[in-house]
């Protein structure tokens, strides 16, 4: 189901590539100094963007919403046509994205959120990674004591994980077979917080704890390493997401039951294709597969919002496929024949 | 009281002879015992917010379990307070300890787990795996702290804007070139100095060993003050009378062996406990089994630390120093005490310590993740503010600071067993920080 998504972008978007020679198209990041950015999005971005004929040039804000704001106008000065933002906070960068959109320049807000109408928003889509979490999890445990443990609080995406997992043990909370025994933000994401709230909620419940939705990876370390101090670790099932290398090797040992992966590089390329198109018509609800998203701002924005991916110990081969980890990397003390893609 | 005018100066002290009588004898004996007033009202308040968790929390506060995690969540901030007080009475600051933390922290985790497992080819699991990481992360540690001391004292920069400048450069220096990933597994035996369980090997010492590191401690506090009476008849100091010698010794030794009762009392966790049975062919009895954890590691190491600290500070040459030139740099520099070379060394002793912390906290999580240690610099600061630091220079104890972080992180559990939200833990603890210092400096202006 979800490869059958992934290709009719692609296929879409083949064709309009002639319209973006000679296209200049901009991207503002917010901070390039996370790994990430550099390590997988912008390769993608930039060979969609340089495969349809356009030129690519970039900024970084390091961390400043201020510099942000004169980023965008740098790079329509420099000559782009199109700005793909990746924002260091949605609401502040607004006025610039404006100006830039009623000058004639399209802009894609990448990643998160932009709540200007006429910006086009290409993402993951955060509420159904947390539905898919809670289903990996939920599937596991249908009943019992649920501990979660979420982001940090000033990140809308905590809020949008926490909707989506609500989506799946809603019923079940209210039907009184699953009880809530600890609940908790974590600041900055911080596993190590993580850890000593998973102990606290453990040393509560007296190790009554059947399952944990931990909203990220990261987190869901901290959580596993609590548990494994009990003994538990295994017999509970964790969720998490991001695609770390750490957590695909504690899914391979099966001390973490699902790991929501989204790949960097589909979203990159995506939205690169989508900027090519934006250099031939600058009506962002024209690009292919975008459909109306309701913003929590209350705006309906275009959108394209593409399908992470859960993987769980039966789907392990496909991170391996598409080269997202070494298998020395994901199998590390693995016993042999345990499982299949470990050999 | 204590800002009163001259002019009022003759009444009051009528009525503060009235009030002396009452407070003398109790003063009195306490000057006797020379004991920290400061400590002794720290250790009131510690005992408050104890007993005032357990009664919320329905018993769940003082379990032998819930003390045990506590003993372990509060070690890595301890160890590096004691190192912060020096830097503090010194009249300097380092603001850079939770990034120097990541740093080292993420340093170590490379050099076992990619290092000499991969780069040169010896595989993972290799018994002199931590001991080679641990040995190579202190001494990183001294140099980068080191490095930062020399800017201080030689380059005259001030410690504040340095350790700022090393806030960001070590946390940066994370991002360059770990490319933001997690580092994990840790080797097996490492992940012990956290006071993990890797199967059923636990990183703690276990019932006997517990007990006899207790009495070994025991022996050495009275062993010390057996020392120091003697020293002191030989310069004709005054002496301690016996019954208040007596009474610090028991109550030292006593809080030593509560430790390692209390973490003798926390068994295995039951999964463990079973586990351990089968690989050891112990029949496990109707009633279930109980092992004795014993005192974690990490608490192993806190104490060691803070042994040695104390030992640097109240009886080397190099902690007279540091309180001399925290009392009156002019003074000490005036009196031939080398000033630079001291501050560059306290530096270099909170670097080792950062990455003694790193080791530990790392081993905890059996990663090394890039926001480690992210504002650890604001908690060890309040850990030795909190244990009657003073920012004027020249006041301040390492078992102060011990007790501070211990203050501090049983705040944040026990609101986490309650279930408080973060943003409402901060108010908590930014306001007993405030109050805490506050109600100090009231006091000090009272007495005097």
């Amino acid at each position: 189901m979800f490869a059958a998504g992934v290709t009719l972008i692609v296929s879409a978007c083949g064709g309009a590539s002639t319209s973006a020679a000679g296209c200049t198209i901009g991207v503002s990041w917010n901070n390039y100094q996370e790994e990430r950015w550099a390590k997988w999005d912008e390769p993608a971005i930039k060979k969609a963007i340089t495969d349809a004929g356009g030129k690519y040039i970039s900024n970084d804000a390091k961390s400043s919403a201020e510099t942000q704001a004169s980023n965008v106008d740098n790079l329509i000065s420099q000559g782009a046509k199109v700005v793909i933002v990746l924002a260091q906070d949605g609401t502040a960068i607004k006025p610039a994205v404006a100006k830039a959109i009623s000058g004639g320049v399209p802009v894609i807000s990448y990643d998160r959120l932009i709540e200007d109408p006429k910006a086009l928003y290409i993402t993951f889509d955060n509420v159904l990674v947390g539905k898919l979490e809670a289903e990996a999890v939920f599937k596991a445990k249908p009943k019992g004591n649920y501990a979660i443990i979420k982001g940090n609080k000033a990140d809308a995406n905590a809020d949008f994980l926490r909707s989506g997992m609500e989506q799946v043990i809603g019923a079940a909370v209210k039907a009184g077979d699953i009880k809530i025994v600890g609940e908790t933000y974590t600041d900055n994401w911080d596993p190590a917080k993580a850890q000593t709230n998973m102990e606290q909620i453990l040393t509560a419940n007296k190790n009554a704890v059947d399952a944990v939705l931990s909203e990220n990876d990261g987190m869901a370390g901290g959580v596993i390493a609590a548990l494994t101090a009990q003994g538990l670790a295994g017999k509970v099932p964790v969720s998490g997401q991001d695609g770390d290398k750490a957590a695909l090797n504690r899914v391979a040992l099966g001390t973490q039951t699902v790991d929501v992966w989204k790949d960097a590089r589909l979203l990159g390329k995506t939205a690169g294709e989508a900027a090519t198109q934006l250099c031939g018509s600058a009506d962002v609800s024209k690009v292919k597969n975008t459909a109306i998203f309701k913003t929590p701002g209350g705006n309906s924005v275009s959108s394209i919002l593409l399908t992470p991916n859960p993987i769980t110990q039966a789907n392990l081969k496909e991170v391996l496929d598409a080269g997202w980890v070494t298998k020395a990397d994901l199998c590390q003390g693995v016993a042999a024949g345990k499982v299949s893609a470990c050999g | 009281m204590g800002v009163s005018v001259p002019t009022e100066a003759a009444p009051e002290s009528g009525s503060r002879s009235t009030l002396s009588a009452v407070v003398a004898p109790i003063t009195g004996a306490l000057r006797l015992l020379e004991v920290d007033t400061r400590l002794l009202g720290m250790l009131g308040a510690l005992l408050i917010i104890w007993f005032g968790f357990n009664i919320l929390s329905g018993g769940t506060f003082l379990s032998p379990r819930n003390l045990w995690n506590l003993s372990v969540q509060s070690a890595s901030i301890a160890i590096m307070a004691t190192g912060m007080v020096l830097i503090i009475v010194s009249r300097n600051i380092d603001l850079s300890v939770g990034s120097m933390l990541g740093f080292l922290g993420y340093t170590m985790a490379m050099i076992q787990a990619v290092f000499i497992p991969n780069d040169l080819g010896f595989g993972h699991e290799q018994p002199f795996i931590w001991i080679v990481t641990l040995v190579l992360g202190i001494a990183l540690g001294a140099l980068v702290g080191g490095l930062q001391g020399f800017v201080v004292a030689y380059g005259g920069v001030p410690s504040f804007i340095v350790t700022l400048g090393g806030l960001l450069v070590w946390r940066g220096l994370i991002f360059r070139y770990a490319q933001g990933q997690t580092i994990a597994p840790l080797e097996s035996t490492f992940q012990m100095l956290g006071g993990g369980t890797v199967g059923t090997r636990v990183g703690a010492l276990g019932e006997w060993p517990s007990w006899t590191v207790g009495l070994v401690m025991c022996l050495a506090i009275v062993y010390l003050q057996i020392a120091s009476r003697r020293r002191r008849r030989r310069y004709g100091f005054p002496v301690r009378p016996m019954w208040a010698e007596g009474l610090v010794g028991a109550v030292s030794c006593g809080a030593v062996l509560g430790v390692v009762w209390v973490a003798n009392s926390y068994p295995l966790p039951v999964n463990v406990a079973l586990q351990y049975a089968e690989e050891h062919g112990i029949t496990v009895p109707p009633e279930g089994l109980f092992i004795p954890t014993g005192v974690a590691f990490p608490v192993v190491i806190m104490l060691i630390v803070t042994l040695v600290v104390t030992f640097l500070a109240t009886r080397r040459r190099f902690g007279r120093y540091v309180y001399a030139i925290g009392g009156n740099p002019d003074a000490a520099a005036l009196a031939g005490i080398n000033v630079r070379r001291t501050i560059m060394l306290s530096f270099a002793l909170m670097g080792s310590l950062a990455a003694i912390s790193a080791a530990v906290q790392t081993a905890r999580l059996n990663a090394a993740v890039t926001n480690l240690g992210v504002q650890n610099e604001l908690d060890v600061i309040s850990a030795a503010v909190i244990g009657g630091t003073s920012f004027s220079g020249g006041i301040g104890t390492v078992p102060g600071a011990i007790l501070g972080a211990v203050v501090m992180q049983s705040l944040r559990s026990g609101m986490v067993l309650l279930l408080v939200d973060s943003p409402t833990q901060d108010i908590v603890v930014g306001l007993v920080l405030v109050a805490a210092v506050g109600l100090d400096t009231f006091v000090r202006r009272g007495v005097r």
